[in-house]
């Protein structure tokens, strides 16, 4: 009996050992990043990654903002992502619920062609989506950055879809007798019941948005509308080995992802869990 | 009202199903309404992009003069340009180093955190936080911790008294690196679906087989791993899928090089549409990389068919 225990113990701690170890690897990279953000360009690469920034500086910063339009990457980045984001929770809302629970004529074919199109890789679209884009004479502006990508994707209608088959049907079918019309299910029905799975397709578009920079490299080309990917991209082509000016571009291109997460991580851990089941 | 009430007690079938077709009608029009915006969208910005890639593959176009039509010319070149293997084989390679070890990694952390034990919702928490980190600043980061001089790898490489080869200039190491990355940045995303695939095995089954003395090993290899099958479809597919797509870190980190030995073949695509200005070239490979992408999902598919029979719901 007390060898039996001892040996839960000894599992039980190899169980956080490992689990401990596996933490410390996930939040090594940016706590290095952020550290070594703020240490002097002398000691930046003189010092161990793990040493502390003593003295902190804020002198890496300054230096970035003198050389680079840090805050217009940010603010174009936000109302590109921003827009998308708002624009996605809405119409996929609309279509997601159309799929789900209206009767219509097409809705099949419709759907399965949505499905279909999720297994086309990016790039497939992107050179025509360029030609599309030249010929309305949109590059370089902030529509060719938002338009492919406001309207939703296969994918989230799908996810949201998916998410309101699960909602009892009887709740609208009481309402539609009370006289509600569809707009009404959906706003005081339908919304409030899809809390997790709509904070799920904002995360993720929000995050998809924020992070790439395929479309971004081959639709824009001046600091009017450049987001912080490309940003960062031109910067290392730039600054290839001056790390004090690389690492703090890095960490405040992380870090608004983090702080937003850390915002909402209940809802956001648990609702990414949903998205895996059918 | 009662007008109406006494038509339907005339004639009751024609006239239900003149305000049914009506209400039939609404409904239709509603629906077109509802789903118009992402209709719309789904139209301009993923179908007829489609079907451009497939005429543009027919063309040679430099994206400035006018395009002249080829014919095949384009696929025959795919299929003798020795580069276009190159990277074929070079994004096989990158997914087989990232996708088994990432997907093992995620399930010892699924089955580690599938206890009732303190500390599990921080844990969870912890292990997401790579996913959403920025791929292109992973890079700049990844450059850093890597690099031979100031990075930390060879900092504890030397302190054991050792050298470090030079990680992104050697070309059998720079693919290995770049994948680093997105083992990195998807083990814990990897586990939350894993996790919840666990949660979802009813406990009877264990106890069941409890009852019949099934040992550990048993237990993990003939109940958890099959009855996971779902969840492993799940990830497999969607990581498969996108590591096909890789770009951002190559980009970033190593321009395809040293050499060819990093240009994955969305790297490649990109090199001949926005360097070199091959657009129907670079047409006919995105074709190329969205057939392979096909065929590796379809695989996949027949497998996991095949093998998942349980369904608990």
């Amino acid at each position: 009996m007390a060898t039996k225990r001892i040996g839960q113990r000894v599992r039980g701690t190899t169980v956080y050992l490992l689990l401990s170890i596996g933490a410390l690897l996930s939040v090594a990279p940016y706590l290095m990043t952020l550290n070594a953000a703020f240490k002097p360009q002398s000691t930046l690469l003189s010092t161990q990654a793990w040493t502390p920034a003593a003295p902190a500086t804020w002198s890496n910063f300054t230096e970035l903002w003198r050389q680079y339009d840090m805050s217009g990457f940010i603010v174009h980045t936000t109302i590109v992502a921003g827009v998308i984001t708002i624009g996605q929770l809405v119409f996929t809302t609309m279509s997601a619920y159309a799929f789900a629970r209206l009767d219509f004529p097409g809705r099949e074919p419709l759907f399965w062609g949505f499905i279909a199109m999720m297994m086309v890789p990016q790039i497939v679209t992107l050179i025509p989506l360029f030609l599309i884009m030249s010929h309305l004479q949109l590059i370089d502006t902030y529509r060719a950055l938002i338009l492919p990508y406001v309207f939703g994707t296969p994918y989230g209608i799908f996810l949201v879809r998916q998410y309101f088959q699960t909602i009892p049907a009887d709740l609208e079918a009481a309402a539609r007798i009370d006289g509600a019309g569809t707009w009404t299910i959906l706003r005081r029905i339908m919304l409030p019941l899809s809390k997790p799975i709509l904070a799920t397709l904002a995360t993720i578009t929000f995050v998809n948005t924020w992070n790439g920079l395929l479309w971004p490299l081959m639709a824009t080309s001046s600091e009017r509308d450049e987001v912080v990917t490309v940003g960062i991209a031109a910067l290392q082509g730039q600054f290839a080995s001056e790390l004090h000016i690389l690492l703090p571009a890095a960490a405040v291109a992380l870090l608004p992802l983090v702080a937003i997460f850390l915002l909402f991580q209940r809802h956001i851990v648990r609702s990414i869990a949903l998205t895996g089941l059918k | 009202m009662s007008a109406n009430i006494a038509e339907v007690a005339t004639k009751p079938p024609v006239a239900a199903a003149a305000p049914r077709r009506a209400r039939r009608g609404r409904t239709t029009l509603e629906a077109y309404l509802l789903i118009g915006p992402s209709l719309f969208g789904f139209l301009a910005f993923l179908v007829a992009p489609v079907v451009i890639v497939f005429v543009l593959s027919l063309f040679s176009w430099n994206l400035i003069t006018s395009p002249q039509f080829v014919g095949l010319a384009n696929y025959r070149r795919m299929f003798t340009d020795s580069q276009s293997w190159h990277a074929l084989l070079n994004t096989a390679y990158y997914v087989v180093l990232n996708i088994p070890l990432q997907t093992v990694l995620a399930l010892l952390l699924a089955l580690a955190l599938n206890r009732r034990m303190r500390g599990t919702r921080f844990f969870r928490v912890v292990f997401v936080l790579p996913w959403m980190a920025m791929p292109v600043a992973l890079g700049v980061i990844w450059n850093w911790i890597f690099d031979p001089r100031s990075g930390i790898i060879d900092h504890i490489i030397s302190m054991l008294g050792f050298t470090g080869p030079n990680w992104l200039t050697s070309s059998t190491w720079a693919m290995p690196v770049v994948a680093s990355v997105n083992v990195w940045q998807y083990t814990g995303y990897t586990m939350l679906f894993l996790l919840a695939g666990l949660q979802a095995i009813p406990q009877q089954v264990y106890e069941a087989a409890a009852l019949d003395g099934v040992n550990a090993w048993q237990r993990f290899f003939r109940i958890t791993l099959p009855l996971l099958r779902p969840s492993m479809f799940f990830v497999l597919v969607t990581n498969v899928i996108g590591s096909f797509q890789q770009f951002d870190t190559v980009f970033v980190m190593t321009q395809g090089g040293p050499g060819q030995s990093t240009t994955t073949l969305n790297y490649y695509i990109y090199q001949q549409a926005f360097q070199l200005f091959h657009a129907g070239y670079a047409a006919t490979l995105s074709i190329l990389l969205f057939a392979v992408i096909l065929l590796v999902t379809i695989v996949q598919f027949r497998y996991f068919r095949k093998r998942t029979i349980y369904d608990f719901s």
